[in-house]
């Protein structure tokens, strides 16, 4: 039973760090359709170079890094060139895609690592997560950085009309969703399921994804959200836990994606939207000229 | 010249604000030719000009927004170099936007902070919400700091931004077209307020506009620009009207000769108890009666939202009647879908000209193709002819006075003037019976606007009946025959123009008087 609690909270800061800096950027204006790729991608390169350096601090380097790299890719298309944004993002997904079924096949298998270490009897990701919703919220509401990015993402031409360097705050959001998304993808292959196969997460950077949205955009329903959703992702895998044979574990496995369409249904509706204001940025995925 | 002896006079201090040749080319146009401007300490200085005549440009160079290709800028006697807004407000300039530069979802306080000088690091919104406060007491400005943005009315939200940029700790407020979204008593509070600004805070206004008694209320000197140049620079208390508008336009204008008292005719449009919803669900158009007859406008004045746009979208067919009546020449239309109402000889000038009436994106022949689709000459068995559209396209342009460089250029390519008469055009040429016209020339510079009533009063006199719905007064005054005003979505009074005056009119506007109780 503890077991299965340690496993949602693992499965859930896979999909927290991976939304919380999606979040990040589209608050500032980007959307990023593509942290799937991102994190397959960063997962692939963290398992990729610590299996082959042995190395737990080198691979996660290099999930990060490559996270990094490719959220400023994302950047150059969205914010320098005023690219549709989400045909980069799922440019970048099934690019990444391909490139890593291609990188990655020769290593698949086991890690053969000794296990990831744990703090507290968790996964440090886990804390770091925690850590990061803190940090993240802490930024974006009390400080004038924070500022600068949400009115970035609102109404970037009174941002720049307050002397606020619209497209720098822009990519600095992007570079830190891809990092987180790397991370992500690294906690996925080095500490939840430390295997590497072909299309291994699975479509979790898309859950990810609908998380942002079913937030609204708030860091901590974003990590209440992770929290549920982790948890219900764990149970598909073991729906003998809490209710044997009440359900097929694909039935359990869809609620995830049915809790999100459900969410979204009904924070579109005209009631929420007036009752709670709006809480989409109103320029997100809309390319910023002067 | 007694002008240069002014000038002369008035230099004796040296200016606060000093632009020399300043000049800017954007692709294909001189927008700035070898500008001169000076602006003296504690003062508002008026920018007055037409649209296009390089305004917003000449604020934009100063505002750091906008790169002169030459000239230079002096601030107290010193060169300086604006290459972003942030340099400018670091040296006093702030500048208040035609459109709005606001977050309409963050708070007033979350606005006015944001991009502040000392806004580094943590965000102290307590000590800012103090300062604040007391800024607000100096200058008598009353504004929610909690309330957000989207829920103001647009005199509050432009007060957001005068605030912003005293708050930035600008000395010089550059302030494009301020009163153009405003309603006359917010516009009232706002030059009331400047003035005190000026005389009591030592604050300096660049004060851009279009319109003169905005001028004549506040302004102690005036810039005239004309295609890019500066043509004159002159105090306000010795010019007169006639002679400001002279050099805004380079000619005389007058509106045309046109008999403005066409005998009536018979009734072509009756409107009887119309009632009808707005976009939230509210009834806001209660039981409008009036008709029009041939060779009669109507003119209908009143203050934005006070079921004006309901009433023109019900005459057009774009909004249901939730009950009452219209009848064209008859025949009774209520129900009627737009298209056979414009079969019927009806003809629909919308107010939003960019987004209703035209697609940008369409060359100007297809835009004119949206009026005459459905029209047997123009469309034979579902195929469009478009040779003939391109024909009536032409005279149009020539008609009208449309200067396009040719008909199958973008719509969005057009200035406001130039696609108002492209619009108004195209509904006359169909010579409709009834046409009715919603704030046919708002924004537009002087020439076009007294070109598109003279227009409508050509319509006139061929015998239409012209339902003039506009929230400029003078307008209304200019050129109806019966003149009446909406308040609360009903007519407060319908009667001929001989019988009022402005004054009361504008009382009725404000609901001030007429009423049945």
């Amino acid at each position: 039973m503890s077991e299965l609690l340690v496993r949602s909270l693992e499965a859930s800061t896979v999909f927290l760090l991976a939304a919380l800096g999606e979040l990040v950027n589209q608050r500032s204006g980007v959307l990023n359709v593509g942290v799937e790729g991102l994190m397959l991608f960063g997962g692939t390169a963290a398992f990729v170079v610590a299996k082959s350096s042995a190395s737990y601090a080198l691979g996660l380097g290099a999930g990060v890094a490559v996270g990094a790299l490719l959220g400023g890719v994302h950047g150059v298309f969205s914010i320098r060139l005023r690219g549709d944004q989400v045909i980069s993002g799922m440019g970048l997904w099934v690019l990444s895609f391909g490139l890593t079924t291609y990188l990655g096949s020769p290593h698949t298998g086991p890690l053969g690592l000794p296990p990831f270490p744990t703090f507290a009897g968790l996964s440090p990701f886990v804390h770091a997560g925690v850590l990061l919703v803190v940090a993240v919220w802490f930024v974006l509401s009390r400080t004038s950085l924070g500022l600068a990015i949400r009115s970035a993402g609102e109404n970037p031409a009174a941002a720049a009309a307050s002397g606020v360097n619209v497209p720098a705050v822009r990519y600095l959001c992007v570079v830190f969703g891809g990092t987180l998304a790397g991370l992500a993808g690294a906690a996925y292959t080095l500490s939840y399921n430390p295997v590497w196969n072909y299309n291994f997460l699975m479509g979790w950077g898309f859950v990810s994804l609908a998380l942002v949205f079913f937030s609204m955009w708030n860091p901590w329903i974003l990590l209440g959200g992770s929290v549920l959703f982790g948890a219900m992702w764990q149970l598909s895998l073991n729906p003998e836990y809490v209710l044997p044979g009440v359900l097929s574990r694909y039935v359990w496995r869809t609620v995830p994606f049915l809790v999100t369409v459900v969410t979204l249904t009904v924070i579109s509706t005209p009631w929420f939207r007036t009752r709670w204001g709006l809480a989409k940025p109103q320029a997100l995925g809309v390319p910023y000229s002067d | 010249m007694t002008r240069e002896q002014h000038s002369a006079q008035a230099t004796a201090r040296p200016p606060v604000l000093r632009a020399r040749g300043i000049t800017k080319a954007f692709p294909g146009v001189l927008a700035l030719d070898g500008v001169d401007l000076e602006v003296e300490e504690a003062e508002v200085h008026a920018v007055l000009g037409q649209n296009g005549a390089g305004k917003t440009t000449l604020m934009n160079v100063l505002f750091g927004l906008v790169q002169p290709d030459a000239g230079e800028v002096y601030l107290r006697g010193r060169r300086v170099r604006f290459r972003s807004p942030h340099d400018a407000l670091a040296h006093g300039i702030g500048m208040v936007h035609q459109t709005r530069k606001l977050v309409a979802a963050h708070t007033v306080l979350e606005n006015l902070v944001l991009g502040h000088p000392r806004a580094r690091g943590l965000l102290d919104l307590h000590a800012a919400r103090r300062e604040l406060r007391s800024l607000c007491q100096r200058y008598g400005v009353h504004v929610d700091l909690d309330a957000r943005v989207w829920q103001l009315p647009e005199g509050e939200k432009q007060w957001v931004e005068i605030l912003k940029a005293l708050y930035a700790g600008a000395r010089i407020l550059i302030l494009d077209e301020p009163t153009s979204a405003l309603t006359p008593p917010e516009v009232q509070v706002l030059l009331r307020a400047l003035r005190n600004l000026v005389e009591e805070h030592g604050v300096t206004v660049l004060l851009v506009t279009h319109k003169l008694p905005v001028i004549r209320a506040v302004a102690r000197t005036v810039t005239v620009l004309r295609a890019g140049r500066a043509v004159a620079r002159l105090p306000v208390s010795e010019a007169s009207d006639q002679e400001l508008v002279q050099l805004m336009v380079g000619q005389e204008v007058a509106l045309p000769g046109l008999p403005t008292d066409t005998p009536r005719g018979g009734v072509l449009l009756e409107v009887e108890d119309l009632c009808a919803y707005n976009d939230k669900g509210q009834l806001s158009l209660r039981g409008v009666s009036f008709s029009a007859h041939e060779g009669e406008i109507v003119g209908v004045a009143g203050v934005t939202g006070n079921g004006q746009d309901e009433l023109a979208q019900v005459l057009a067919g774009l909004r249901p009647a939730a009950s009452g009546r219209v009848r064209l020449a008859g025949r009774d239309i209520t129900h009627l879908r737009p298209l056979d109402r414009w079969r019927l000889g009806m003809g629909y000038v919308p107010a939003d000209r960019s987004e209703v009436a035209t697609v940008a994106a369409f060359s100007l022949v297809d835009n004119v193709g949206l009026n005459y689709h459905f029209d047997p000459e123009i469309c034979r068995r579902g195929l469009l002819d478009r040779g003939r559209l391109e024909r009536l396209t032409r005279r149009i342009l020539a008609t009208f006075r449309v200067k396009a460089p040719h008909p199958y250029v973008q719509a969005r390519h057009l200035s406001g003037g130039n696609l108002q008469k492209l619009v108004v055009g195209r509904v006359l040429s169909r010579q409709p019976r009834v046409v009715v016209a919603h704030l046919p020339t708002q924004g537009l510079d002087v020439e076009a606007a007294t070109f598109v009533r003279g227009r409508l009063l050509e319509a006139k006199s061929r015998g239409a009946a012209v339902v003039l719905i506009s929230e400029d007064l003078d307008e209304v005054f200019a050129v109806s025959d019966r003149v009446g005003a909406l308040y609360e979505g009903r007519f407060v009074a319908l009667v001929p123009r001989h019988q009022t005056d402005p004054e009361t009119v504008g009382a009725w506007m404000a609901g001030l008087a007429g009423r049945d109780r």
